[in-house]
């Protein structure tokens, strides 16, 4: 280190910007360079003059007073009457810089508005689904406490193993051997999962139950997406309905402080489990679920098609 | 009972936040450069902070929050945003190359009145970081600039600041007041 250097150095060395070992550079050159020491001292006591002059200057007793007074109305006022509104109003008017702002907020409102109308409109289709699913049909889609159990269970004893894990997570090649429509689930839900950390994928099983299970972490909370058959032993009634469970919301399932998620599609039952509030567990459970549930969808679809092409065939010969 | 609630808050925020009316006040009059403006600017700080204070997460750099709310405030009355530098003002500080000796036994006063000859744009980061002894990074936040130009600003408006001390800037012909 040369005299330029440290005085390149020097004031972030006073303001503890340095690294230790930078640090230690610094006075060893002080105390080997004469005037660097004396451009040390000065540039210290410059320092401390300038806290020094700056530190005089305080509010008046009477601004401190006005700024608590105003304060304290503050928080009464806006408790709702018009003055509030009153005040808002002036003080828009005040601050005219704010107006071009307000104006891009209008129209951002108005495409709000057009957006909104167009989602409660399509929402409006969705009611008139759920409505053509009768009440009988909406028991027959009632999930089997033993499903449950298992789901939880499988969380519970699963999961926790992958809290930490840090290998690429990628659902082998073998979830072929359980279910075709699984192989790469881990890419699908990733369009869903946004913030969480993908920690494993793989098919493990609780009981005679096997899952296709995703393991993710957001701020150290587990959450698991579990995909399993929609068999007869899934269903409270012991036999699955004719109908898939589309036009429902996610069912929601509380377990031992765990809130679980569930949606079905023709064949396939989708789980969002975690230890969040059941609130927050559905909302996430509708974003993690829908890319999956699109995806298992059209895979069912098209295996049905393949299915019909190989019966006409068979037919033929 | 909604209303005892608030109140409660407020006492809350007083006590966490008050503390800082000394610090925020001594910066917005280097802002301003009149009492009764930089009065008014840390009170505006103040009732936007507490209006937003549900926001705050209690634990986390009050100071700073504060500060960059400041820093808003006064941005958004100025309809100009960020410091930004006149080049008149760059230019000024790229041909000062010579970095002489700082001078040693200054009056407060001298000092005072170099700082403020500074322009703005050097002096807030520089009483950010010597006054207030606030890091770069927690700079970089409140004034919402890059670290790089924080820590370049910084340098020249120290050097600025030496210079003028040693009455350099001066003499060399350079007018550095604004």
């Amino acid at each position: 280190m040369d005299c330029r250097d440290f005085k390149e150095l020097l004031d972030s060395y006073l303001c503890g910007e340095l690294a230790v070992e930078t640090n230690h550079t610094m006075l060893g050159h002080a105390e080997r360079c004469c005037p660097c020491r004396s451009e040390l001292a000065a540039r210290r006591q410059l320092r401390e003059s300038l806290r020094r002059v700056c530190s005089r200057e305080k509010m008046s007793d009477q601004a401190m007073e006005s700024l608590r007074a105003r304060l304290r109305s503050d928080a009464t006022e806006r408790m709702g009457n018009k003055t509030g509104w009153r005040n808002w109003f002036v003080r828009f008017f005040e601050m005219r810089s704010l107006i071009p702002a307000a104006i891009v907020a209008g129209l951002l409102f108005l495409i709000g508005g057009a957006w909104g109308l167009y989602v409660l409109r399509r929402g409006d289709i969705n009611d008139r689904r759920t409505a053509a699913l009768s009440p009988e049909h909406i028991k027959a889609l009632e999930l089997s406490a033993s499903l449950i159990d298992e789901t939880a269970s499988d969380h519970r004893t699963c999961a926790p193993y992958f809290i930490n894990a840090t290998k690429p997570a990628e659902m082998p090649n073998s979830v072929r051997e359980y279910d075709p429509a699984c192989v790469r689930l881990d890419k699908v839900a990733a369009e869903g999962a946004m913030g969480l950390t993908l920690r494993a994928a793989h098919v493990c099983g609780h009981g005679e139950r096997k899952f296709a299970h995703l393991v993710y972490t957001r701020d150290g909370q587990l959450i698991s997406l579990l995909v399993t058959v929609r068999d007869s032993r899934a269903l409270k009634a012991g036999e699955v309905p004719p109908f898939d469970g589309l036009a429902l919301d996610a069912q929601r399932f509380t377990y031992d402080h765990l809130a679980l998620g569930a949606y079905q599609t023709a064949r396939h039952i989708v789980f969002v489990v975690s230890e969040l509030p059941e609130n927050e567990n559905t909302a996430l459970a509708e974003r993690l679920a829908k890319p999956v549930i699109n995806h298992l969808r059209s895979a069912e679809l098209s295996s049905i098609g393949l299915n019909r092409i190989k019966i006409l065939r068979e037919r033929e010969k | 009972m909604e209303q005892n609630d608030k109140l409660r808050r407020l006492e809350t925020f007083e006590a966490e936040a008050l503390g800082f009316s000394g610090q925020l006040f001594r910066v917005a009059l280097r802002v301003c450069r009149d009492r009764e403006k930089a009065e008014d600017l840390v009170q505006e700080t103040y009732l936007q902070a507490w209006r937003s204070f549900h926001r705050f997460e209690l634990g986390t750099n009050l100071r700073a929050w504060l500060y960059r709310i400041l820093f808003n405030v006064y941005y958004s009355g100025l309809r100009r945003h960020r410091l930004e530098l006149a080049p008149i003002e760059e230019a000024i500080a790229e041909t000062i190359a010579y970095d002489p000796p700082t001078p040693q036994h200054l009056t407060d006063e001298e000092v005072l009145a170099a700082l403020e000859r500074l322009p703005r744009d050097f002096q807030i980061p520089v009483a950010l970081a010597d006054v207030e002894e606030m890091s770069y990074r927690e700079i970089a936040d409140a004034l919402q600039i890059p670290l790089g130009t924080v820590m370049s600003r910084l340098h020249r408006g120290r050097k600025l600041l030496r210079m003028e001390l040693a009455g350099y800037a001066r003499d060399a012909g350079y007018r550095v007041a604004n």
